[in-house]
């Protein structure tokens, strides 16, 4: 079985500090790694333990749906780690194999946790349907983790890590192009509004750190100046620091060891500006890394974590906004309303700015996936990431005619527009929350 | 033999079975829950938390929202098999007595709690078969099912059936010896068994069950605990002053040095 993405060269993930183990090793390895981490996270071993192959979760992963490829079906996803866990691990599996479910490692098993565990969105969805909360988002990430130890990876994630490495920012962008870029999202704004809204950069001795995603200095600056314009009218002392220019935490989606490694840069630099609040950006997975994972990775710190909608939707009231004339929707990222409680923020927020908000069904923490979630963005996996975006195109479409429709994380906002188009829609302006906020708010003498 | 089936084995499937469940709960709470997994909206108040876990342990609410006709098999199922199991404890300690407390004369007693044993019964034979059914009915589900599945299912009907015969056909199983027979097991002070191969087969599954417990996903009982504990944990708040307890992760799941060039 072939892998459906580019899997990184041997000296690519040397390059990273994750080399390849020799085939004639990989068993040995990947056991090792299993045994480690079952015995380091019991969210792995309740999960690999207790499913009753009731086939509840296989209506509610928009991967299946999409696919109708069995292992994207959820309970079988986590059951290509379950055979082998329960063979090499359990009592029973050992004596009794195949009757328990058990099955040898095999020739196939690495390429197929390859294939697979790389369709799974980390959504969550499952976890919400499954009677005992089987999450296989927790098995996916286990998978991923055990496949990059033993330098296996698709080469857009070790990309990722590289340019983390070089820059602190998965798109690779180094510092003096960032102070370009936010000198000039300052221009627009000047030409705009006619004030001097400052997007700092580095600046020392700042009250609230803000980390953005890399993708808002280009593709998404809408999203950055809809911030920069709250934190102006705000008055506050803040700063983007040019190490984490990136709410994203990418090793979460492929090595947690390197989700702790990014976690505690993000210490780093709230420490050493001395904020007191670091503000997480338009990001769905960054947004759980931050809020849920800092305090296994780098506490205790001294700082406060809010989310952007969060802190936006706290001083909402103060806001001097107008209404857009949109008809708009928003596209829950399963972070957000499945692994985050920013739910009902980005709703008040919307219905704030735009005159005709609506809900999609269904929504909130039983929302749809985009299909891009978990960083599988990659361009040669197209074709699956437009069948695992099928149940959110439908979606959509079922809303009728919309103006405007809010995805408010970066790989959202990378995925959805190419899967709308792909079902023919390309009538339909998209973004993030805050770049309504940015526009609806009335600022300067106009 | 009979003394084996008897007054032996009873107290090697309740050993194996305390001990396995004890045993198969202690290696979950044993790891370490390195970065929380809370399942959002998460419920704050300790009886938020509270309501949320009995909602699901008592109603199964994620299977209703998923697939209602599985819903009501399944829950059926399950509170069908917990009547029978009290009915036992229940009818067996008062010899079918136990509506006298509600006014009714041993008679109607005994006679409602007949009625009541039968009618759960059947109900949990009807649903573990429409559920074994369903298992080969759907394709997913089938193709995901392993033997041990069926098994499982099969065993239960096997202890179902046998207990049914006894109250369905005129064999005539004397409630007054099964309670002395089960006050001897319980005071470790073991009689012989009843000799009424229906009974003794019956009996002999049970502890079969037991038995096999602890092995099978049956611990499900126990994992939805401690799973579904998992997800209603409150997420962490920040600043944050206490240190998780990640030593083990730590030393397990080693950092790589890299990083950024400063
Ligand atoms: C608090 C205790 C329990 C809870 C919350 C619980 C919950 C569940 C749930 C949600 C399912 C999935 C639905 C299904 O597949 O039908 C299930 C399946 C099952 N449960 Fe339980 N259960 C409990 C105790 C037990 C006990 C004590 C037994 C048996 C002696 C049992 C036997 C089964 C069996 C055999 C299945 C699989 C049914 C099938 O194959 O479809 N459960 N349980
Ligand atoms: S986490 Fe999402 S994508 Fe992955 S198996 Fe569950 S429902 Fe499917
Ligand atoms: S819903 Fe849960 S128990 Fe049922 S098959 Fe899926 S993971 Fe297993």
């Amino acid at each position: 079985m072939k892998p459906p993405m580019h899997v990184a060269k041997e000296n690519e993930v040397a390059s990273i500090g994750l080399p390849r183990v020799p085939k004639q090793d990989e068993q040995t390895a990947v056991l090792k790694k299993l045994d480690d981490l079952r015995s380091s996270m019991r969210s792995l071993m309740v999960m690999l333990e207790n499913c009753t192959k009731c086939g509840n979760c296989a209506k509610q992963c928009h991967s299946y749906l999409g696919t109708e490829d069995y292992h994207n079906f959820p309970a079988a996803r986590a059951d290509l780690m379950r055979r082998i866990y329960k063979r090499y691990f359990t009592w029973t599996g050992r004596t009794f194999g195949r009757f328990f479910g058990a099955d040898d490692f095999d020739a196939d098993t690495l390429s197929k946790w390859l294939t697979y565990f790389y369709q799974c969105n980390e959504c969550r969805r499952c976890a919400k349907f499954c009677p005992f909360g089987i999450d296989t988002a927790e098995v996916t990430i286990a998978a991923r983790h055990i496949l990059s130890e033993i330098g296996i990876m698709p080469k857009f994630m070790q990309g990722i890590a590289v340019n983390m490495n070089k820059t602190g920012n998965n798109m690779g962008i180094p510092q003096p192009a960032i102070v370009d870029c936010a000198e000039f999202m300052e221009d627009e704004m000047r030409e705009e509004t006619g004030l001097d809204i400052k997007i700092p950069i580095d600046k020392p001795n700042s009250d609230i750190l803000y980390i953005p995603s890399s993708a808002d200095f280009f593709t998404n600056v809408d999203t950055m100046i809809g911030a920069a314009k709250l934190f102006h009218y705000l008055g506050v002392n803040w700063t983007i620091p040019s190490t984490v220019l990136e709410a994203a935490n990418f090793g979460l989606l492929f090595n947690l060891n390197v989700m702790r490694e990014h976690n505690q840069r993000l210490k780093a630099a709230a420490t050493a500006v001395g904020a007191k609040l670091v503000i997480q950006g338009e990001c769905g997975h960054g947004w759980r890394a931050a809020k849920a994972y800092t305090d296994g990775c780098s506490a205790p710190v001294s700082f406060e974590i809010v989310h952007i909608l969060d802190y936006c939707d706290q001083h909402l009231g103060k806001l001097p906004l107008k209404k857009l004339p949109l008809r708009a929707t928003l596209h829950d990222p399963c972070n957000y309303a499945r692994a985050g409680e920013i739910v009902e923020q980005p709703r008040r927020i919307m219905r704030a700015c735009v005159e005709n908000f609506v809900e999609m069904t269904p929504n909130r923490d039983e929302n749809f996936c985009c299909g891009g979630g978990s960083g599988i963005l990659m361009d040669e996996m197209m074709e699956i990431r437009m069948k695992l975006g099928k149940k959110k195109a439908e979606q959509v479409i079922a809303l009728g005619k919309l103006d405007y429709l809010a995805m408010p994380c970066s790989i959202c906002k990378a995925q959805i527009p190419v899967v709308m188009k792909y079902y023919g829609v390309d009538d339909l302006m998209m973004g993030g929350v805050m770049d309504l906020v940015g526009k609806a708010m009335i600022l300067g003498e106009a | 033999m009979l003394y084996f089936v008897g007054q032996i084995f009873p107290y090697i499937a309740a050993a194996v079975f305390l001990v396995g469940m004890i045993w198969r709960v202690w290696t979950w709470l044993n790891v370490p829950v390195p970065f929380g997994l809370t399942l959002s909206p998460a419920p704050r108040t300790l009886t938020g938390k509270a309501a949320a876990f009995g909602r699901e342990l008592a109603l199964f609410r994620s299977l209703w929202s998923g697939d209602r006709g599985l819903w009501l098999a399944a829950w059926l199922m399950h509170v069908s098999l917990f009547m029978v199991i009290g009915g036992h404890i229940v009818g067996i300690s008062t010899l079918g007595n136990e509506f006298t407390a509600i006014g009714l004369t041993s008679e109607q007693s005994q006679r409602v709690s007949g009625i009541m044993a039968v009618a759960s019964g059947l109900l949990l034979f009807f649903t573990l078969t429409v559920l074994l059914y369903r298992r080969t009915a759907i394709p997913e589900v089938k193709r995901l099912s392993d033997p041990a599945d069926y098994f499982d299912l099969m065993l239960i009907l096997a202890v179902v059936v046998s207990g049914l015969h006894m109250r369905l056909t005129s064999i005539e199983v004397d409630i007054a010896a099964v309670r002395a027979y089960m006050g001897g097991i319980l005071s470790f002070q073991p009689v012989p068994i009843p000799n009424e191969w229906i009974f003794i087969s019956h009996f002999f599954l049970v502890n079969l069950l037991l038995l096999y417990f602890p092995f099978s996903k049956l611990v499900h009982l126990a994992g939805s605990m401690v799973n579904q504990a998992m997800l209603i944990a409150s997420p962490p708040v920040y600043p944050s002053s206490m240190k998780v307890d990640s030593s083990r992760v730590q030393s397990n799941v080693q950092i790589w040095r890299g990083g950024s060039q400063q």
